[in-house]
């Protein structure tokens, strides 16, 4: 088994190239880091099997970012055996940036020079010849999304493998007397450490040393030769300092330009028309001054109908086959813990998931599709004045609009920004926007509470404290715990590239099953462990159960018509449903919780129905929606529409009469339930995408105690202005 | 080279080309901006503003950038006479 890594800047389509080697199609990306996890791949080069492992794409290896250190570290391995470095035609210069450290790690380089048509059409000519000579490794001209190139490059590994290629020698930068002389002697420091020696080239860890590269220092500091490697180090710096007039980072990064520049001027020769390119003109369009926003306002409009106005029909004929399935179950199994489990907890728990499916599809596909064509590095462009005053990203806006939508794929969303800093605030911070499924609460109460123009005005006040808290929030949390690690906003605007609808369809088709395989089995053990609490141990009670059939029996004995006895039925399932409800574990769970919650929804301790809230917000962490689906239960009122006529539902008017909530009380229980927690979904994929249980309970931790707090903070200044 | 005056990056117009004398920033922002090629010498062209004034677009080493403000207030460059 040979194993290659494939190395190279983002954007220089290396994606494309792994799916060309491989066949196993991922997604080709056209934005800064898209590739954060690792993929690999087996492939055949005629009698060798192969395992081709995708690294992200990083500017160099001197492991700053997550990406880097990935790279950094798998580059370090033993068990790669051939390094391919993929690298842009069309922008060599800077990609050779990448090359000249690849260079020091010593190992068999095969050089794919990708998007040779792009460069043709920029005027672009280059001597693979030369080229080939002045790295040290073959050469393989590439288109990798027409797989182009693809036969030559395979040919060429298998020759480097097998040592037939002649065009491999060692090469590196040379930076010159001076510093090559202080690389020598710290090089040779480093080799009294035999294992510190064996884990990378003495003369690769010098330079990043030189760099100041912290990996590099730490290894240093376990080296039982450190001291005398530090002090060599101190000297050298003086030294460059002293005789270079600049720091080691800057000598270095010089040289290595050096290189790169001298090696474009042998092999490239540009006859370039001096014409606006393509992605010029366009960029004149879609960057402009004052259309720039109104074109980019029109794209997220157009992305939000279509994730959930188009995403609202597969949604719904999912949730009518769940409901269906419901139904069926409902007739069909024998009545019992086992059916409730089924009917009450499983059937409607993967319904929870499922739902989520298409829009994360669509959304996904959506942002994929603006990824690969360039325009979402540009979208970032005319946003980050904006989100970088709340201490966000450029990038962080698309995840935060689409958060009103849903805050699943919201979540899902921040996987586009590169800098963990700006990606784990962003996520955190998410949740705070009001989301369609919290919208049902808000009409169910501010329907209740307030005469219409208000009850309209409270839930665009609710969306707007939202948005406004996620600012908030967001600045807090990058002056407090991300202090200090700000990642410069140093972006790439790729050129325009046509998207593969293939590779489109195909990224979306993963991030569905990666959505049900990982975040799907937390939220749907979470649903189950809710329906749990809120099932027992009433349900379990065999004389409940034995009342009601008694009572079902009575109703149908009597021979009513049809229409009354149906409704009798329903009245007495209801209370039933209530009865288990209201002495399940989730509603002691809810009168435990009532001291807590007494201060913002009972303040006067004139409420005895008060606990009923906390019930439903028990259940309301499933998913905001049930929230209402919960509280028709635990009111023993049916949450249908209206009867015409009639301006509330029977559960509005259970509430109003019966609840004891107050229009001041129910501002604050709207309050509470816009920020108290993420709901699970989003926490099953926050979890996903922090991978950090830590960061998941602060998030739900943190949305408590300051959904909590505006709550108390909304009784209490409602009071000060005269409201009960 | 002592007559002519250093200016920050940030304080470009569009259309303007520039030499890079030095990046003042420290830490990583210092050694991205040098792997990106804000190296001693290396010429740049800004592009455009964002709609909103912030952050700026430039060309440089052949491909187009965007930095902001707080990062091009860190570079020094001379403008060509």
């Amino acid at each position: 088994m040979v194993t290659i890594a494939l190395a190279g800047n983002p954007n220089c389509g290396k994606t494309s190239i792994f799916n060309a080697l491989t066949g196993a199609h991922h997604h080709v990306g056209n934005w800064p880091g898209v590739t954060v996890e690792r993929r690999s791949g087996a492939c055949h080069m005629g009698s060798l099997e192969v395992e081709v492992v995708d690294l992200p794409g990083t500017y160099s290896l001197a492991a700053q970012s997550e990406d880097e250190r990935i790279a950094a570290r798998f580059l370090a391995d033993p068990a790669v055996d051939v390094i391919v470095n993929v690298l842009d035609a069309s922008n060599l210069e800077r990609n050779l940036y990448l090359t000249t450290q690849l260079l020091e790690l010593h190992r068999p380089l095969v050089f794919a020079l990708n998007m040779t048509d792009d460069a043709e059409r920029k005027g672009i000519q280059i001597d693979l010849e030369a080229l080939a000579i002045l790295l040290g490794g073959p050469v393989v001209p590439t288109v990798g999304n027409r797989h182009e190139g693809n036969q030559e490059l395979k040919d060429a590994i298998a020759r480097v493998v097998s040592g037939e290629e002649s065009a491999l020698r060692p090469v590196s930068v040379n930076y010159g007397d001076d510093i090559e002389r202080e690389l020598a002697k710290l090089a040779q420091e480093i080799a009294r450490d035999e294992r510190l020696a064996s884990e990378q080239p003495p003369r690769w860890l010098a330079l990043q040393l030189l760099e100041a590269a912290p990996e590099a220092e730490e290894l240093v500091e376990q080296s039982h030769a450190r001291s005398a490697i530090q002090a060599q180090l101190r000297t050298s710096l003086d030294f460059l300092e002293n005789h270079l007039g600049a720091d080691g980072g800057t000598l270095l990064a010089e040289r290595r330009y050096g290189f790169s520049h001298g090696l474009v001027k042998e092999a490239i020769k540009e006859t370039g028309n001096g014409q606006r390119t393509f992605t010029e003109k366009l960029d004149g369009l879609l960057t402009h001054r004052w259309l720039g926003i109104p074109i980019f306002i029109a794209t997220m409009i157009g992305v939000y109908a279509l994730t959930f106005i188009l995403g609202k029909y597969p949604q719904d004929w999912i949730a009518a086959g769940f409901a269906h399935l419901h139904d069926w179950a409902a007739t069909h199994v024998p009545p019992g813990e086992l059916a409730s489990l089924l009917v009450d907890g499983i059937i409607p728990g993967v319904g929870a998931v499922v739902v989520f499916v298409p829009v994360i599809m669509l959304l996904m596909g959506c942002i994929a599709f603006l990824e690969d064509t360039g325009y979402m590095a540009r979208a970032a462009f005319i946003m980050d004045r904006l989100m970088h005053l709340m201490g966000l990203h450029g990038k962080s806006f698309i995840p935060l609009i689409m958060g009103t939508g849903c805050n699943v794929p919201a979540v899902q969303a921040t996987r586009t920004i590169e800098s963990r800093t700006d990606r784990f605030i962003t996520i955190l911070v998410c949740p705070l926007v009001s989301c369609s499924a919290r919208l049902q609460v808000y009409i169910l109460i501010a329907g209740t509470f307030f005469p219409p123009v208000q009850a309209a005005l409270a839930i665009m006040a609710l969306h707007f404290l939202g948005f406004g808290l996620a600012m908030l929030m967001g600045k807090l949390l990058r002056l407090t715990l991300f202090r200090g690690d700000n990642a410069p906003f140093v972006m790439e605007l790729p050129p325009y590239r046509l998207p593969v609808l293939k590779s489109t369809v195909i990224h979306m088709w993963e991030k569905g099953r990666v959505f049900l395989s990982r975040a799907g089995t937390v939220i749907l053990a979470g649903a189950t462990l809710v329906w749990f609490l809120s099932h027992y141990p009433g349900i379990a009670n065999r004389q409940w159960t034995a009342e009601r059939q008694q009572m079902e029996e009575t109703i149908r004995a009597r021979k009513l018509p049809a229409v009354q006895e149906a409704q009798q039925l329903t009245a007495i399932q209801h209370a039933h449903e209530s009865r288990v409800m209201n002495s399940s574990l989730a509603a002691r769970f809810g009168k435990l919780l009532q001291p807590a919650l007494a201060p913002i929804l009972d303040p006067d301790h004139n409420r005895p129905e008060a606990w009923k809230d906390g019930v439903a917000l028990t259940a309301g962490f499933v998913a905001k929606e049930i929230v209402v689906g919960t509280m028709a239960v635990v009111h023993q009122a049916s949450a249908e529409k209206a009867e015409e006529g009639a301006p509330l539902s029977p559960l509005q008017d259970t509430l109003k009469r019966r609840s004891g909530m107050t229009p001041l009380t129910a501002l604050a229980f709207l309050v509470f339930i816009l920020i108290y927690t993420p709901c699970l979904g989003t926490v099953g994929m926050i979890l996903k995408e922090t991978r950090s249980w830590a960061w998941t309970a602060f998030s739900i931790a943190y949305g408590l105690g300051l959904g909590w707090v505006l709550a108390f903070a909304t009784v209490y200044l409602g009071r000060i202005f005269g409201y009960a | 080279m002592s007559q002519v005056k250093h200016k920050r990056l940030s304080d470009l117009h569009p259309g303007e080309s520039a030499t890079v004398v030095e990046v003042q920033a420290k830490g990583p922002v210092r050694r991205r901006l040098l792997e990106m090629g804000f190296i001693r010498g290396a010429h740049l062209k800004i592009e455009k503003l964002a709609p909103l004034g912030d952050p700026m677009e430039l060309v440089i080493k052949g491909y187009h950038l965007s930095l902001r403000r707080e990062e091009g207030d860190c570079i020094l460059v001379t403008q060509a006479q």
